[in-house]
């Protein structure tokens, strides 16, 4: 589904990415992030530490968090945990990973010009095109809207396509 | 898209024009530049009437005539015919509730900020205290002698105020070849001052009270104290004595230049009332202009707020008010500052707290999307066949209607949906008709 490139070796363990970014196992966890930033976007990944694209996206979400620091505060949340299937299930997550966007406890919607406009599915091209949907995210949440344009053309959108029941 | 209805000319206070675009012009950008002069305009002029309320001033009944306040909000003249203070009727005028609701309707009508309401009206609180500060003055006044005072003309003060300085005060006459004031009929040419008539030192201090109603008054020297007044005018011009210690531009100097003649015919409008003002010394010599110190009608609050303001970098100080969740924020700074207090804990249902989520294929409010998300929870509990984890949501071929009706058949049966592929027979399978056409893979979404 999506281009495995060069990423192939995340799969092997010498590549052990030191994540900066903290990863979410419980409800309150999820909840507390979400409520006490304040006029930050929070970036919110869901998905396994196993999954090969969850890697993929992992090692750009630690490599760009610093440089979105000022707007935005990553974090993973792990999608087989307990007590996450609520937010899983009131997320719609079936695809993982999938990137949630929360401003001020409000969540954000981006167009991306795909089915889903309530989170980003798959995994980025490069640090710099996550680091243009998130600026993007955060001009239209200080303008007020709640939904946004997406900054990347459709060329550099992973395609995906929602099945029902594995048709 | 035609016009709906004609709409009858209308005139705008703050453009000055007529115009017919009814409650569309408030968001003109031209109307926008006009409010604000407009309004800043008038805010000049309350700031007179708030110099008095916090400093109130008998009013020589002379005076009245001159006093009078024009209200932009409630469209009336307030006179000060029977009233003892400065603008006391102004005062009572912009605090009451009536002068609220009008200010509040112009607000509206034209399209302000609303944070600025508050610079248009006085608060009880202020009146409060306005009135305590007035019989004070009563009492003062009945055991000192007598003194005259000026009140501001709401015509010429513009002309005559000061610029010089810290104080506030308001200069009736003016002139003087001293460079700092200014004369408020600017042609006048350079004419010699009034002599003094009377020279009562009481009176003075008790202008000098009056005028230095701030504590930094800088030092006129008590000795120069002499009140001048013009026969024919009884009014005296308060003088702002602090030139003394601004040197060169000192009121000393005009002291001693005050042995010229005075020439009746001299006397216009604005002229020649110059007093010295007598000062405490000790705190005139740190805090002026030149000193850099903070005006004193910046309380001291203010002034830490300034410094403080001025640290944070480069960042615009006011978040954008209309960002989203801005509510949110507020609500639960305070929450935060009261659960480091230890007031109440309150942990309102933390274990079931959802966040503001608008669901993908949702056709309402967000408020309705988590409700939907309760109820399926708890349909799910209830029900024994485990449908699935997203029941409905996800057909791609189904239009928004289809859906809708979809879903309604879905809970009242227990049909299992068909693949999203075959949308024909989805189509038959739904009991309720639609009309729509089948709108393929183009979907659109609510926010």
């Amino acid at each position: 589904m999506l281009p495995m490139h060069k990423f192939s070796g995340y799969l092997s363990n010498e590549r052990k990415m030191s994540d900066l970014l903290t990863t979410f196992s419980k409800k309150i966890e999820v909840d507390t992030i979400i409520r006490d930033t304040f006029d930050k976007v929070v970036v919110l990944r869901f998905g396994r530490a196993s999954d090969l694209t969850c890697l993929q996206l992992d090692h750009i979400l630690s490599k760009a968090a610093r440089d979105v620091s000022k707007f935005a505060t990553v974090a993973l949340v792990d999608v087989d945990s307990e007590e996450i299937q609520v937010y899983v299930k009131y997320f719609d997550i079936t695809l993982i990973p999938s990137t949630v966007f929360f401003f001020n406890a409000h969540h954000m919607k981006m167009d991306y010009g795909t089915a889903d406009h309530t989170k980003w599915i798959g995994s980025f091209l490069s640090k710099q095109d996550f680091i243009d949907v998130v600026e993007a995210i955060f001009r239209g949440a200080m303008k007020g809207k709640l939904i946004v344009n997406s900054p990347l053309p459709p060329e550099r959108i992973p395609k995906f396509q929602i099945l029902y029941k594995d048709v | 898209m035609q016009k709906k209805k004609k709409e009858e000319f209308e005139f705008c206070k703050a453009c000055n024009i007529n115009h017919d675009q009814g409650l569309r012009h408030k968001y003109f950008p031209n109307h926008k530049k006009s409010l604000v002069t407009f309004l800043s305009r008038f805010r000049t002029k309350l700031s007179d009437v708030r110099f008095f309320l916090n400093a109130p001033i008998p009013l020589n009944p002379e005076l009245t005539s001159r006093n009078r306040f024009w209200c932009i909000f409630c469209d009336q003249a307030i006179d000060e015919l029977s009233s003892s203070f400065a603008c006391a009727n102004a005062i009572r005028h912009l605090a009451s509730a009536e002068h609220v609701k009008n200010l509040k309707h112009f607000f509206w009508k034209y399209g302000a900020a609303t944070d600025q309401l508050d610079a248009f009206m006085f608060s009880d609180d202020d009146v409060a205290k306005w009135e305590k500060k007035c019989a004070a003055r009563k009492d003062e006044a009945s055991e000192g002698s007598r003194r005259t005072v000026v009140g501001p003309s709401s015509d010429d003060h513009i002309h005559n105020q000061l610029t010089s300085g810290n104080i506030d005060s308001f200069e009736k006459i003016v002139y003087s070849h001293s460079v700092k004031s200014y004369p408020s009929n600017a042609v006048l040419p350079l004419q010699s001052y009034t002599n003094e008539y009377q020279i009562s030192s009481s009176g003075l201090s008790g202008i000098a009270n009056v005028a230095t109603s701030s504590e930094a008054c800088a030092g006129a020297k008590p000795f120069a104290l002499q009140d001048f007044s013009v026969g024919r005018r009884s009014h005296s011009l308060l003088h702002d004595g602090r030139q003394s210690s601004s040197n060169g531009y000192s009121c000393n100097k005009q002291v001693r230049d005050n042995d010229r003649m005075v020439h009746e015919e001299s006397t216009h409008q604005g002229v020649q009332l110059i007093t010295q003002i007598s000062s405490l010394p000790t705190e005139s010599a740190d805090k002026n202009v030149y000193s850099e110190a903070p005006p004193p009608w910046i309380g001291a609050t203010e002034v830490v707020q300034m410094h403080s303001n001025s640290n944070r970098l480069g960042k615009s100080r006011m978040l954008n008010p209309n960002r989203v969740g801005a509510a949110w924020v507020e609500k639960r700074k305070i929450e935060m500052v009261k659960e480091k207090s230890g007031e109440n804990v309150r942990k309102v249902c933390d274990a079931n707290w959802l966040p503001n989520f608008g669901r993908v294929w949702q056709s309402g409010s967000r408020r309705e999307s988590r409700k939907e998300f309760e109820r399926e929870k708890q349909l799910q509990k209830l029900n024994v066949e485990t449908q699935s984890e997203m029941p409905i949501k996800i057909q791609p071929y189904v239009s928004k209607r289809m859906f809708i009706a979809h879903l309604s058949g879905l809970h009242s049966n227990s049909t299992v949906c068909q693949p999203a592929m075959d949308e024909r027979q989805s189509k038959l399978a739904i009991t309720v008709s639609v009309k729509t056409p089948n709108r393929g893979a183009e979907l659109k979404l609510d926010k």
